[in-house]
């Protein structure tokens, strides 16, 4: 079973939450559920750590683009931090993401 | 001896002797206490089995009152009557049975009156006790007590040799049964095996273990539990499913050993154990090794003499200290092999260690794992029955000219995904495909095996095969299912196939009415997709 977890922490009204391991078909519904327990509360904004995740596939950032429009519309900003060299830096720019969110390589 | 008793004691002598082949040790018992209550004309007959991890009396047969053996009946050494007799090891009669000479109340209930009970011995030691009763007041006779020490005597030596042939076998099945029936198949390396259990006395408790992590690293264990007959096959059964768990949680072999340590010292005091476990990274560049004083592996590579590797060697297993374990890392590069042993196959009577060691080395070749195996059996074990287990496990990492293609059918599940991603990141490093080279392939073929799980089948399942071939310079995968893709359902689909073209070189989508292939051309080495 694919492995992956979720780590929030809440900083002045923001929330980081960091992944890691590997998200696929097979745990994306729970790490979406994990994702939107630790955004329920409408925080300011919110940056979603990408640095320490191994393996995502387009399920995941298909999960990542339905975070992106929800948190839109609840004018909630987002920032997506994936260093230049990570495993998933590839995908992610592909699938034109920056248009939703800014790319970090790196948390300020 | 009067003419009917000497008639019925030739009776006894018969059941010993024929019945013994054919009855298991409970129904032999049963007959003889039949024969036991008619000889000396008593109710009740019981024979109550020593077990030696508790140091209780276990009732295994009764006759006459048949419940002690039903309600699993057991009384420590040294208590009431039947502990009595087997702590002072010699005949003990009661004549008027109460509740301070006996504990058993099912016999203070069912009016038993009188005891004799006899020490059951094998070789000196108390094995058991014999004990006849009565519901009539009785004084037992010195006669009395010399027939049932002799119907003792043979019951003693009958249970005994027939639970010696039991536990011999017993050690020898369960010793087998936890030896891999056939070594895991992993790409990049070659692995072969052998074990032969000592001549005399039994199997000791070697073992050797070879098991994949589901973060793709291989366990290597090889280990020698102190001891011999089933308690030591049956310590190495726990330590095997013990180091299989911790492996589990994550952690370097020296973490994983001294888990091990810490359950052995808790739940198995008495046992000791020499344990090496070597863990190789998916990639199989590396290799972990952590050695709770096992003999170090030996190491041949090609066009290099074999050396013993330096792999510092901590407390055995089962040890209290608390010391620190160590691991260390080496590299294996390709056509490097490891041959793991136990001591059985280095010891000699009459010739040191370092002698069997340095022969080993002489016989260890960077070569085929099976003729490795073969050679370095016959020369150091040869046509001599052995006085130890020898256990010896030889792994090669393969060349990567020498690696074939990889064939995989798994159920078209998500979770099959991650076992996919495991066995293609494996399969190509082992052929030397350069790290964005296998990014690229593993998002490809991973988005390739999902839109077959996703929309090939549909309730009833199905299965996504996936081949991968070298045809250099590049990587062929082919993903192939059996069903019809549907169309994506919900919005924003379609990025699937975005990912997997601009991850290869080459891209085909096959939709045939028997199924669809996808077949995916990257390069192997590192660059960009053109």
């Amino acid at each position: 079973m694919t492995a992956a977890s979720v780590q929030a922490t809440a900083e002045d009204g923001s929330m980081h939450i960091a992944l890691s391991g590997e998200i696929d078909l097979a745990n994306v519904d729970a790490v979406e559920e994990e994702i939107r327990a630790a955004t329920s509360h409408q925080p300011n904004a919110v940056s979603v750590d990408l640095t320490e995740l191994t393996y995502v596939d387009s399920a995941g950032i298909r999960m990542l683009f339905s975070l992106a429009s929800r948190l839109r519309a609840l004018r909630i900003v987002l920032e997506l931090i994936v260093p230049l060299d990570s495993p998933t830096r590839r995908l992610i720019e592909l699938s034109g993401f920056e248009s939703l969110a800014a790319l970090r390589p790196a948390r300020h | 001896m009067s003419g009917l008793v000497d008639f019925r004691l030739r009776g006894i002598e018969s059941v010993t002797d024929t019945a013994l082949a054919h009855l298991d040790v409970e129904d032999l018992l049963v007959e003889l206490l039949d024969r036991v209550r008619e000889l000396l004309q008593v109710d009740t007959a019981t024979v109550l089995l020593l077990d030696s991890s508790s140091q209780q009396l276990v009732a295994t047969a009764d006759r006459g009152i048949d419940a002690a053996v039903r309600q699993g009946f057991r009384i420590p050494v040294g208590k009431g009557f039947a502990g009595r007799v087997a702590a002072e090891k010699q005949p003990v009669i009661i004549e008027a049975v109460d509740h301070t000479n006996v504990l058993n109340t099912i016999f203070r209930d069912r009016g038993v009156c009188s005891l004799l009970g006899v020490p059951l011995l094998s070789r000196g030691t108390v094995i058991g006790v014999l004990h006849v009763g009565t519901l009539v007041p009785r004084r037992f006779t010195d006669e009395d007590v010399r027939l049932l020490q002799i119907v003792a005597d043979r019951v003693g030596f009958a249970t005994e040799s027939r639970r010696a042939e039991v536990e011999r076998a017993a050690a020898v099945v369960l010793q087998r049964s936890l030896l891999p029936a056939r070594l895991p198949v992993v790409p990049g390396l070659e692995l072969a095996a052998r074990y032969v259990p000592a001549e005399n006395g039994g199997v000791s408790g070697d073992w050797y273990d070879v098991f994949a992590l589901p973060s793709g690293w291989l366990c290597i264990v090889i280990g020698d539990v102190v001891g011999r007959g089933l308690g030591a096959a049956e310590v190495m059964g726990r330590l095997r499913s013990a180091l299989r768990a911790y492996a589990l949680l994550g952690g370097d072999p020296a973490e994983v050993l001294g888990r091990v340590d810490q359950q052995v010292q808790h739940f198995d005091p008495e046992t000791m154990a020499t344990v090496l476990l070597a863990m190789f990274e998916p990639s199989l560049e590396r290799l972990h090794l952590s050695s709770a004083g096992h003999p170090p592996p030996v190491l041949a590579l090609p066009n290099h003499p074999p050396t013993l590797l330096d792999v510092p060697s901590d407390h055995p297993v089962g040890v209290p200290r608390g010391l620190r374990r160590r691991a260390t890392t080496i590299t294996v590069p390709p056509g490097g092999l490891l041959c793991f042993y136990t001591d059985g196959l280095v010891e000699r009577r009459g010739t040191s260690l370092d002698a069997g060691l340095a022969r080993l080395c002489e016989l260890v070749v960077a070569g085929p794992v099976e003729s490795v195996c073969a050679e370095v059996m016959a020369q150091l074990v040869g046509a001599d029955p052995p006085d130890d287990d020898v256990a010896m496990l030889a792994v090669r990492r393969q060349d990567s000219g020498e690696i074939g293609p990889l064939d995989l059918v798994v159920p078209a599940l998500p979770w099959s995904l991650r076992d996919i991603r495991v066995a293609v990141r494996r399969w190509l490093s082992a052929v030397g495909a350069a790290p964005r080279s296998i990014a690229d392939l593993l998002v490809a073929v991973g988005e390739a095996c999902t839109n077959a799980v996703e929309h090939a089948y549909g309730p009833s399942g199905g299965t996504v095969k996936v081949h991968m071939e070298l045809q250099l310079p590049d990587v062929i995968a082919t993903v192939a299912d059996t069903g019809r893709w549907r169309p994506p359902r919900g919005e924003d689909r379609g990025r699937g196939t975005l990912f997997m073209r601009n991850c290869s070189d080459d891209l085909r989508i096959d939709h045939g009415p028997t199924g669809t292939t996808v077949v995916i051309r990257r390069r192997l080495a590192e660059q960009a997709p053109r």
